[in-house]
């Protein structure tokens, strides 16, 4: 018996696979003539973060997703968001950097938050005019993760609310722990003068 | 030169296409050493001759067959050191909700599409960690339980230690397991507990308990894993235990035909589902399955002596004595040689009744010792029915106590009584129940856990 989820699982594993078969044929070709092909790679890796969040927002709207949590090194997770988004960004004239004072390890679903984490810098780096900020910290028993731009800001507090950040907050409400629950806090006029994505989680 | 040259990696998938692009990435990193396996029995082969250093191994192999349960049979065969690097590969979003579940985890997971320098960047995270637990790996390996838990403890405390935080916890709950500390496992699986509900560390609770023979408790933690994440097989196979320890066998087969339905080609699954079929006087079903065991298992190796007496054992449940013989009389000669006693015993016990002519002779000329020694539950099942059926009523007095008095009373009190009963010495057995209950109340014993 299969259903709807498992119909659409398999075709974004097939569709994955695909494009990670491209991907690698990318790879041997900057290898064999020595050229840099790593927009191409990041068109497809985008592509494939798009087919995996769209199907997270279809469990997470249905209302029957469960986060995969695991004890994850936090500077790790961050290391891994600059890898994908460093180069991009500063093909636009952005400069991306970082800081994490997190050492220990934190349960969390690693692959939900990098991607959300990796929406944020996109969003970010869209409005940004020169610097996009990303910083992991804690805070009284959360770990704190931020996105700061140096652009206008979120034109209306709270921002009209599209599917993205509905989706978001429920994927950060369902970290659970100690009897609390993970959540999004928006701002503007931060260090960086423009927007402010928060992501606590507990 | 990249630290990746001089390690051989091997390169698991049963997609020729997915393969190539895996090889083009492990080279591309500085790789020279690239070796192929297509299929799950290749994958084996090759592991047991050189064990690669790094294997980079898709989750989907064909043929139900998962990545995962080659993980769990290499463990199990102890065919991957902890040295080496075990990346499973996936593009299933659904292979993170049972890295997150399960006990046996590989060193890490990647998701389709990534580059290169994502997988450099998680191998080195990887090379930095096995450098961290070296030392312990050593001590583990040698079975030296209390120096490995003494670098542990250091470990756990230290400030290079922090990042490994829970790392540290898990691998000290499960060497206080192997070490037979179950008390100590239990505290150690809950300190985690405490920080976040691990499905692995709950499970490790229950599993401590059942070490410790507190079965009720054992059983409702482990229902909560269960309840809540039906995708870890292995807890299905924990409650399955528990509650055959609880002597409750049909919702233990349940349990265990639900799960092997989903696992097809999971072997070692289907001999628990036997062994609570027999327990569940299911015959039919326990034959079929060894059958099947015996027939299919194909790791070199897995079909044990032990395995070909659960069939001959559940073909005398069956009474097909002809066959049962056949089973037994099939076991080799350098096998023989190697039996230990309980093993022995049952051989001797099954033989005797499915070829009195070979087997009475052999049973009687062990009757002192199965007397005097401490044998497994099964062992003493066997010898119980033989010795009924041979009319032996002291030798099978004596193994009716003596599983009375242990902690498997539960677990084997059905087959006991249908024993007794088949040979119309109900009140017998009833006496004896008497008997074990008052020595308990005499010799002032502190009950046993949910006795």
């Amino acid at each position: 018996m299969h259903t709807r989820l498992d119909v659409l699982a398999s075709g974004v594993h097939d569709a994955k696979n695909q494009l990670f078969v491209a991907e690698s044929q990318i790879t041997a070709a900057e290898a064999r003539y020595g050229i840099d092909l790593s927009e191409a790679r990041y068109a497809i890796e985008a592509a494939a973060n798009r087919l995996s969040q769209t199907l997270a927002a279809y469990k997470v709207l249905r209302e029957d997703a469960q986060p995969a949590v695991t004890p994850v090194i936090v500077a790790d997770l961050c290391a891994e968001v600059g890898l994908d988004q460093k180069k991009h960004l500063a093909t636009a004239g952005i400069e991306l950097s970082q800081s994490c004072s997190v050492v220990d390890e934190w349960p969390l679903d690693r692959d939900l938050v990098t991607d959300m984490l990796n929406n944020a810098i996109q969003n970010a780096g869209r409005y940004a005019r020169s610097r996009v900020h990303v910083d992991a910290r804690l805070d009284a028993g959360w770990l704190v993760f931020s996105v700061e731009d140096d652009g206008p800001g979120f034109a209306s507090l709270p921002p009209a609310s599209g599917t993205g950040l509905t989706v978001a907050r429920r994927l950060a409400f369902l970290h659970r722990r100690q009897g609390r629950e993970g959540g999004l806090c928006l701002s503007n006029g931060a260090s960086l003068g423009g927007a402010r994505f928060e992501l606590r989680l507990p | 030169m990249s630290q990746y040259a001089k390690k051989r990696f091997l390169v698991i998938d049963d997609q020729p296409q997915a393969r190539d692009a895996l090889r083009t990435i492990a080279q591309t990193i500085g790789a020279f050493a690239v070796e192929f396996a297509s299929n799950y029995q290749d994958a084996i082969y090759r592991i047991r001759n050189n064990v690669p250093d790094i294997i980079l191994c898709d989750y989907v192999l064909g043929e139900g067959r998962s990545g995962q349960q080659l993980l769990e049979e290499l463990r199990r065969f102890n065919l991957l050191a902890d040295e080496s690097i075990f990346m499973m590969v996936t593009g299933e979003q659904s292979y993170e909700q049972v890295v997150s579940a399960v006990e046996l985890v590989p060193d890490d997971y990647i998701i389709k599409p990534f580059s290169p320098d994502k997988l450099v960047l998680r191998l080195d995270r990887i090379m930095a960690k096995k450098q961290f637990f070296k030392e312990y790996y050593r001590e583990k390996r040698k079975k030296e339980y209390a120096a490995a838990l003494a670098i542990l403890e250091a470990q756990r405390n230290s400030e290079a230690g922090r990042p490994y935080r829970f790392e540290i916890l898990r691998q000290q709950a499960e060497v206080l397991l192997s070490s037979g500390d179950s008390a100590g496992a239990e505290q150690a699986y809950r300190s985690i507990l405490e920080n976040y509900e691990f499905p692995w560390a709950r499970a490790g609770v229950a599993r401590s308990l059942h070490r410790q023979n507190k079965l009720s408790e054992a059983r409702s933690e482990i229902d909560r894993v269960v309840a809540s994440t039906p995708h870890f097989f292995d807890a299905a196979d924990l409650k399955a235990n528990i509650c055959m320890a609880q002597g409750e066998h049909a919702e233990a087969q349940q349990i265990l035909d639900d799960v092997a339905k989903k696992t097809p080609r999971n072997y070692q699954r289907k001999r628990l589902l036997a062994e609570a079929a027999t327990l569940n006087g299911d015959t039919e079903t326990a034959c079929a399955i060894m059958a099947d065991v015996v027939a299919n298992d194909t790791m070199p190796g897995a079909v044990t002596p032990e395995d070909r007496l659960a069939l001959a054992r559940s073909q005398v449940d069956a009474n097909d004595l002809i066959s049962a013989e056949k089973t037994l009389v099939g076991l080799k000669e350098s096998e023989m040689q190697n039996l230990d006693l309980d093993a022995q015993a049952s051989y001797a016990a099954l033989l005797a009744i499915s070829s009195p002519g070979r087997g009475k002779p052999r049973f009687a000329g062990l009757r002192p010792a199965l007397i005097s020694a401490q044998l497994t539950a099964n062992s003493r099942l066997d010898i119980l029915r033989s010795a009924l059926t041979l009319g032996d009523h002291e030798l099978a007095d004596h193994q009716a106590e003596a599983l009375l008095e242990g902690d498997e009373a539960k677990r084997s009190f059905g087959a006991m009584r249908k024993q007794y009963a088949l040979h119309g010495r109900e009140q017998d057995f009833r006496n004896i129940q008497k008997r074990v209950a008052l020595k308990r109340i005499h010799h002032d014993e502190a009950p046993k856990a949910d006795a």
